[in-house]
């Protein structure tokens, strides 16, 4: 057995039947190996970073290290956006890039690129192969660290060689993994999650804060019941919406710069902040000092350096999601809130939205509602970047399905590929990505790799001429001079459509939106929706 | 403050990269670093010497044990460990300044490595603030050439 093969190998003991990825002559042997293992499919997209974000689409689904395959030099280097944007989101990839042979490494040699290095604060961890034997244990642990403690994207880089040379012991693909550096903690500390239930009984007016990590940690289930079952209220950040669904008695919205007023009200008097899962990253939490200093915060995070970063938290406590909320729904809590809920309930009911929106073409905020309401229960949403995400965040009606964005490095261009990968980690669920006309046209050559999988992906595009959000930043800032910021009337979406035998639908005014939504919804094929918008909407 | 910090790493290649390129990448200032290989030839040592605030210091170790080939960090108190350097360090002299220059080695525990028509290679090993000194006392020789190792530290008892 060769190293190629067994690399397929190693895949197929993992569990995976689809990785996502384009060849290129320096992984030429993986693909002569995959050629003759038609058990895993291949999903060919047309362009590397595509790779990488279907593979966070479909793992986000699935639950579970998704793969993505580039040669070397230009293949792989042009993923190393989809590995910065899973690695801000803490999604675990699989990230296989060929690699020249290795006695020309370091020789500069026709497409070669020092991915390690170039990946280095890109990735949880990487490897560089050198040798063939070793193949099954840096599988075995790449998965491993992928897919445990705080998760995120692996590198494999393999010179050619490597993957052409025999082993020299029969394939045998390791149980268990020995990293001495890595034992992530999961058990919460006993003693601080004592201090965490002495501080919730002191507080009357507790307040949750859930973040990506909570639905990474497959902790909705759990979050949910604690909150349920000690009437404690929550927010979310952009990452954490799903937790619980928006029409949940205690959810109060997305807190920060693009959330709900009445999120942050709700923030700005509560007594105790539970963060969970979350990075209190600026645009959820724009001055951390100043909540340190005027509440109790708990921090809840499975990655220690996360606690203490940008808010030194009362009570750290580092582990699990399901542990520790597992231990906290056993936990004698006996806070009332009663009066704290009122509170919110009127908050949310007096807070009155100063936006305008224009008369003219379809509105954003009733396009994202209305949509996501005729979405099915468990759909999927898939939103990109620019004002189109900030409306969908703000505006989407979270039943019981899956918002995906990418909240940590906003990668325009994200959403259509990881449909792509969303779609077919989960073929029987409705899948919609929603991006402007500028994010649309980062990933619009992905057409081709809806076209020739048949995946019935729906594309909704807000189309206002302009890359809208970077224009409403000028608007406000720089007095409108608008720079840079003009995409036209291009593409003719309907040409493309045709183009790439999906079907079209068109809606440019509120009157017509509900029709065509259906019928868009309804069309059993991958389709194109454009909704026409006015580029006069702010999202603030 | 000053975070002294004793980190056993993996020693295979790319391991001190990563752990430079943390810091450069977090903004977290290195005082010095000094690496090398301990009893056991798959295991190096690194002493690590920051100067920062303690939450920066607290996220140097966070951070430091999140990495993977990171076998094990320890914060040494500067009060309960021994940290020494060691310097190279090439002076230039005349014949009224070669005897003074003598004397102050002696003075300070120096070693004379050796000796040339216009210059004099000492070595001196001691805790990093002496080193400074030392270091200092010799600028109004005329310095040639310094080579510091960076300290190592290692936890009393």
């Amino acid at each position: 057995m060769n190293g190629a093969q067994a690399m397929v190998e190693c895949l197929k003991a993992e569990g995976i039947t689809r990785i996502f990825g384009i060849p290129g002559v320096a992984i030429a042997p993986f693909y002569e190996a995959l050629y003759e293992n038609p058990q895993i499919e291949h999903v060919l997209v047309r362009q590397e970073q595509a790779a990488g974000h279907a593979a966070s689409g479909y793992a986000r689904i699935t639950r579970r290290p998704a793969v993505c395959v580039t040669s070397s030099g230009p293949g792989a280097t042009n993923l190393i956006t989809a590995l910065a944007t899973a690695n801000a989101d803490s999604i675990p990839l699989i990230a296989i890039t060929g690699q020249v042979d290795s006695s020309l490494l370091g020789h500069d040699v026709f497409q070669e690129a020092d991915m390690r290095g170039a990946t280095e604060s890109f990735v949880k961890y990487s490897y560089l192969v050198k040798n063939v034997n070793d193949i099954p244990r840096v599988f075995k642990e790449a998965f491993h660290i992928a897919s445990t403690g705080r998760m995120g994207p692996v590198l494999i880089d393999i010179p050619c060689d490597v993957q052409r040379m025999e082993l020299s012991k029969a394939f045998r693909y390791p149980e268990e993994v020995k990293i001495r550096g890595y034992k992530p903690s999961v058990m919460g500390n006993g003693q601080q999650l004592t201090k965490v239930i002495a501080a919730i009984n002191r507080s009357k007016r507790p307040l949750i804060c859930a973040g990506g990590g909570v639905i990474l940690g497959n902790g909705e289930e759990v979050v949910r019941a604690f909150c349920e079952k000690n009437s404690i209220p929550l927010v979310s950040t952009m990452m954490g919406i799903g937790t619980v669904a928006k029409a949940h008695p205690l959810y109060f919205g997305m807190l920060g710069n693009n959330g709900k007023p009445y999120a942050n009200k709700a923030v700005a008097n509560a007594d105790l902040l539970m963060i969970v899962g979350a990075r209190v990253a600026d645009r959820a939490v724009p001055k951390p000092e100043k909540l340190e200093r005027r509440l109790t915060v708990i921090h809840i995070d499975i990655d220690s350096a996360e606690i203490g970063k940008m808010l030194g938290p009362t009570i750290p406590l580092v582990g699990d999601i399901r542990h520790i909320f597992d231990a906290l729904l056993e936990a004698d809590i006996h806070t009332d809130t009663s009066e704290w809920l009122e509170e919110l309930e009127e908050f949310k009911h007096t807070t009155v939205d100063h936006r305008v929106f224009s008369d003219r073409l379809v509105n954003p905020m009733t396009l994202v509602q209305t949509l996501s309401e005729k979405m099915d229960d468990d759909a999927v949403y898939v939103a990109d970047v620019g004002q189109n995400q900030l409306w969908s965040a703000d505006n989407y009606v979270m039943k019981n399905g899956r918002f995906l964005t990418t909240g940590g490095m906003g990668t325009m261009g994200y959403s259509i590929p990881a449909a792509i990968g969303a779609k077919m980690a989960d073929p029987e669920r409705q899948v919609v990505a929603v991006c402007g006309d500028g994010a649309f046209q980062m990933s619009m050559f992905e057409l081709a790799t809806i076209a020739v999988s048949k995946a019935a992906v729906k594309i909704l595009v807000l189309r206002n001429e302009y890359l809208g959000l970077v224009r409403e930043h000028q608007e406000k800032v720089y007095e409108g001079h608008y720079s840079g910021v003009r995409l036209y009337s291009y593409p003719h979406f309907d040409k493309l459509a045709q183009a790439y035998d999906m079907e079209y639908f068109h809606a440019d005014s509120n009157d017509t939106l509900d029709a065509e939504l259906d019928r868009f919804l309804a069309c059993p094929n991958a389709a194109i929706m454009v909704c026409d918008v006015d580029s006069a909407n702010n999202t603030k | 403050m000053k975070g002294i910090f004793s980190v056993l790493v993996e020693n295979k290649d790319g391991v001190l990269s990563q752990i430079a390129g943390l810091f450069s990448r977090r903004g977290f200032n290195i005082d010095s670093l000094a690496v090398g290989e301990t009893d056991k030839h798959d295991i190096s040592s690194m002493t690590i010497v920051s100067t920062a605030d303690q939450r920066t210091i607290d996220q140097i170790e966070k951070h430091l044990n999140k990495k993977m080939d990171v076998i094990k960090v320890r914060r040494l108190e500067e009060a309960k460990a021994v940290s020494l350097e060691m310097m190279l360090i090439k002076v230039s002299y005349t014949a009224q300044t070669r005897s003074s220059l003598i004397e102050l080695c002696s003075v300070m525990g120096a070693k004379i490595m050796h000796i040339s028509a216009k210059s004099i290679m000492i070595e001196i090993h001691n805790t990093p603030d002496v080193v400074g000194e030392f270091l200092e006392l010799l600028k109004s020789f005329g310095i040639l050439e310094v080579q510091r190792t960076g300290t190592i530290s290692m936890a009393k008892g």
